[in-house]
């Protein structure tokens, strides 16, 4: 049988961005690739390695600077064949608030079909199918920007499905939604796959990277790796150059498999992990529990910095649209603690860290902070308590101003009416801290800056206040694997050695696990869980019941528990469940693996 | 503080859904007879013409089941206007209702004079305001967005024969109105963040306004950085979506109009016609002279 013709076939592709007195960007440097019918691709790179420019050759939204593609048989170079190709390859984007055209879910979805041009049955049909697929139909008629950024996010998939294409591009489609969407979102990108569709998932998350069949790593526009996720993820080295990390559960594998020869080190899913351990855990038999010597963080003593009681607060009140953000809530934060609010989208959690900024007034409760009560008295004085407190937006690089990156650092400093000496001390103080040397980047022009540049600089923004208490909301959101490292690394140093109190509000799990030490869970704007990380982190089906995730080690744990083994209930990050999982194992069989053992250590 | 709520101030679209026969009405329908109602509204300037028009007003609300008070509320900031605009009319009358007129006096104190006149000029003016106040409201309550625009676009389909790109321009219009609510989030957490770093947006004192607009650059600048970022986005999604222009697009909804559309749109043009009769016949001083000489035989 004659071999099928492939859906996607790249040959040399080469993209230079010319910009106007720019220099130019060569984005793509000869990719070769091809994409067959039905496969499941996950293409994976550090920011900037080309993988946004790749995608969009994919349906003809850029055209190669050199090089060829045949997209179903059509060259994209061919302007006629662009409605067939991008009916049949469709595209889902990292934010959904910038691809929702209409007014209504309903009509959003008509726009595609609408353009090929179908009768109006057709499309009823279509809208019906999609939105049914996604789970939204029941949300047909209401306006988008009521609705979360996961469900806007299953509107856009249902808008690019009603094109009926054969294969379905996302690019980092996932990076914005909690836990919850997540999941649903890949369960439904599994679904569709099963149904025999060709997808292709552009992400920064390792372990979703795993679902593919098949992975594709990016590096300065060029294809460095071409094969199976395992292929990829075990060679530690490798991802290291590309500037990537493997999944925290491979991690935890390989760390084992270091000190444990009989332990698969080659493992890319829990389950998988578990499979390895179950013959050697089930030989040792029960294990008492064991306790690893980390103590619990003393309930911190002296004055709490943050105090919330019975906080009530309503958006849009009085009129038809109002809508319950926060329902009392109570909580506690004390000097150098790191606290993480967790909560599905909706919960509250940006509302509250808003309340604590002293950005809202609270409609019933109180608020004291820094000692100050805020939630009564008008006659605090607002902009010292300000310059004391300093919060970070989602996406704060988008609100840079300045031309220079040097000024916009400089903007907070100077509102608190600062001389220019101490103004520039500050600066020069926040951006060193902040990995951007004053020296060199004070004169750099902001729209220059990488992504994550941008965001520290944002930070530094905020740091060059001196605040005693740092707010964050989704800090590390959207950033690629080496970016998020940094900073956690950074806020961790803030902390420690800074002595600066620490919020964040965050949906990331594997972020708290490292950083916070207490955590408060919010759902539909009241505390249901709070305690310290770890004993939050022990009650896993409560949390997965709200729509939230623990961290991959405590997951590990947790399914060990739950069948009776290395009952180890405190392992909170990848080195803390590794040393567990070591000391439940029988010591190593001597043999053959001792040398190799030896040979690591 | 709690006056960094953005969302507030954009009414556009503030669609409440009610199960009544206003809300069902054809939209281009109901755009027509929303039309013909404000042309009687702005050429009426009796008080017979008012009176009914209150009464057309009061039906329509009734019909619609929206609530009396929250449709209300929105007049509330446009009181002190209303009232400094009937101030104004009785101080300075219009030339045209001097004592050539039967205009009677009223009331006097020393140059201010309350004639008939300015007395109907006052009432009338006012409840014309509050009419099409409460008209556009009803329409906005009663209408989504979507049904707006579409009905726009049915209405100015005849001109799309004679070149007029009405298409395209609901398309803008649309994605205008899609993007109201998200701009105004944007701005408000731009000013919430410029504020947490100390910009104050609420001093006053010498040199307000050069303060004002250097405060606003903070905000102008990324807004209109992400702005332009958003609208390239917007660009790619819809050429994503195989949009080409409207050439051979399909339309998903095709208005349909029933027996209760045209029957609305007649009893507005009724309505029009009558409210416009009254006025030049001026119904008014028919009836005055009858009340005059129904008083007179009493006595």
């Amino acid at each position: 049988m004659e071999p099928a013709q492939p859906l996607i076939e790249i040959q040399d592709l080469h993209h230079t961005y010319e910009g106007a007195g720019a220099e130019p960007v060569h984005a793509l440097r000869g990719v070769n690739l091809t994409i067959e019918d039905g496969e499941f691709v996950a293409i994976v790179g550090a920011n900037g390695s080309g993988k946004t420019t790749l995608a969009r050759h994919l349906n003809a939204l850029l055209l190669p600077t050199r090089g060829r593609i045949r997209v179903a048989g059509l060259d994209v170079h061919d302007r006629a064949a662009w409605p067939t190709i991008r009916s049949e390859v469709a595209m889902v984007f990292q934010r959904p608030e910038d691809q929702i055209v209409a007014t209504t879910v309903e009509d959003d979805v008509a726009f595609g079909p609408e353009n090929l041009g179908h009768a109006p049955q057709e499309i009823e049909r279509r809208i019906r199918r999609a939105l049914t697929t996604v789970g939204m139909w029941e949300q047909r008629q209401r306006p988008p920007h009521l609705l979360s950024v996961g469900q806007q996010q299953r509107v856009a998939i249902a808008g690019a499905l009603a094109m009926q294409p054969r294969c379905l591009v996302l690019d980092e489609a996932t990076a914005m939604l909690d836990p919850a969407g997540r999941r649903q979102m890949q369960a439904l990108l599994r679904g569709l796959h099963a149904d025999g569709m060709t997808v292709v998932l552009i992400t920064h998350w390792m372990s979703e990277a795993t679902l593919a069949e098949r992975i594709i790593a990016l590096q300065e526009g060029r294809v460095a790796h071409n094969g199976s996720p395992r292929s990829l993820f075990i060679d530690l080295d490798k991802l290291a150059s590309l500037g990537l990390e493997p999944p925290p559960v491979s991690l935890l594998a390989s760390k084992v498999a270091r000190h444990h020869p009989e332990v698969p080190g080659e493992v890319l899913t829990q389950d998988e992990l578990i499979d390895g351990l179950t013959p050697l855990l089930a030989d040792a038999g029960s294990h008492p529990p064991t306790t690893l010597s980390t103590p619990e963080p003393p309930d911190a003593g002296g004055q709490p910095l943050v105090v919330t009681r019975d906080l009530h607060h309503t958006y849009l009140a009085d009129t038809p649209l109002a809508a319950k953000a926060l329902n009392g809530v109570s909580a506690e934060v004390y000097r150098e603690d790191v606290v993480a609010l967790l909560g599905p989208t909706g919960s509250g959690k940006s509302t509250l860290l808003q309340h604590i900024a002293g950005l809202l007034e609270p409609h019933a409760g109180q608020m004291t902070v820094l000692g100050q009560d805020t939630s009564s008295s008008r006659e605090v004085d607002q902009r010292r308590l300000r310059g004391r407190i300093g919060i970070l937006f989602q996406r704060p690089e988008e609100q840079l101003f300045e031309t220079y990156v040097g000024d916009d650092v400089a903007f907070g400093p100077r509102q608190l009416g600062l001389d220019h000496q101490a103004v520039r001390e500050r600066v020069r103080w926040a951006m060193d801290l902040m990995g951007l040397p004053f020296q060199a980047y004070k004169d750099r022009f902001t729209q220059s800056l990488s992504g994550g540049e941008r965001r520290k600089a944002a930070l530094a923004g905020v740091l060059s206040l001196r605040p005693q208490l740092l707010l964050l909301d989704e800090p590390t959101a959207g950033l690629d694997p080496r970016s998020r490292r940094d900073l956690l690394a950074i806020l961790r140093h803030l902390n420690t050695a800074e002595g600066m109190t620490l919020i964040l509000a965050t949906h990331n799990m594997d972020d708290v696990a490292v950083l916070t030490e207490r955590v408060y869970v919010l759902n539909e704007g009241q505390v249901v869980m709070e305690g310290t990380t770890r004993r939050v982190f022990s009650r896993a089906a409560q949390l997965r019941a709200l729509g939230l995730d623990v961290p991959s080690a405590v997951s590990v744990m947790t399914a060990l528990h739950e069948r009776g083994w290395c009952r180890s209930e405190d392992a909170l990050t990848i080195d803390e469940a590794a040393a567990a999982i070591l000391s439940c194992l029988p010591p190593p069989r001597s043999g053959q693996n001792a040398v190799e053992d030896g040979g690591e250590a | 503080m709690s006056q960094l709520e953005f969302l507030r101030y954009v009414t556009i679209g503030q669609y409440l859904g009610r199960d009544s026969i206003i809300h069902r009405l054809d939209p281009r329908f109901k755009l027509l007879a929303f039309t013909l109602i404000v042309v009687a509204v702005t050429f009426s300037s009796t008080y017979t013409a008012n009176v009914l028009l209150v009464l057309m007003v009061a039906l329509l609300l009734s019909l619609s089941k929206l609530p009396l008070g929250h449709t209300l509320r929105g007049l509330r900031p446009a009181l002190p206007a209303l009232a400094l605009l009937a101030l104004f009319q009785m101080l300075f009358p219009p030339q045209s209702f001097g004592p050539a007129q039967d205009c009677t006096v009223i009331w006097q104190w020393g140059f201010v004079t309350l004639t008939t006149c300015t007395l109907q000029l006052i009432v009338v003016s006012t409840a014309r305001l509050v009419e099409l106040f409460v008209l556009t409201s009803l329409l906005t309550f009663s209408t989504t967005t979507t049904e707006l625009v579409h009905g726009t676009e049915g209405v100015l389909a005849p001109l799309q024969r004679i070149g007029f790109p009405a298409h395209e321009l609901t398309l803008v219009v649309t994605i205008a109105l899609r993007f109201v609510p998200t701009l105004a989030l944007q701005m408000e957490r731009l000013v919430k963040a410029q504020i947490a770093r100390g910009a104050d947006f609420g001093t006053s004192g010498p040199f307000r306004i050069i303060k004002a607009t250097r405060r606003l650059l903070p905000l102008l600048v990324p807004l209109f950085l992400i702005s332009l970022r958003r609208s390239e986005a917007l660009i790619v999604a819809m050429d994503a979506r195989g949009y080409t222009g409207g050439r051979q697009r399909t339309q998903r909804r095709r208005l349909h109009a029933g027996p209760t559309d045209y029957v609305a749109l007649i009893a507005a043009t009724g309505f029009c016609v009558a409210i416009l009769w009254i006025d030049t016949i001026s119904l008014d001083q028919v009836l005055i002279a009858w009340l005059d000489t129904f008083l007179a035989s009493l006595k």
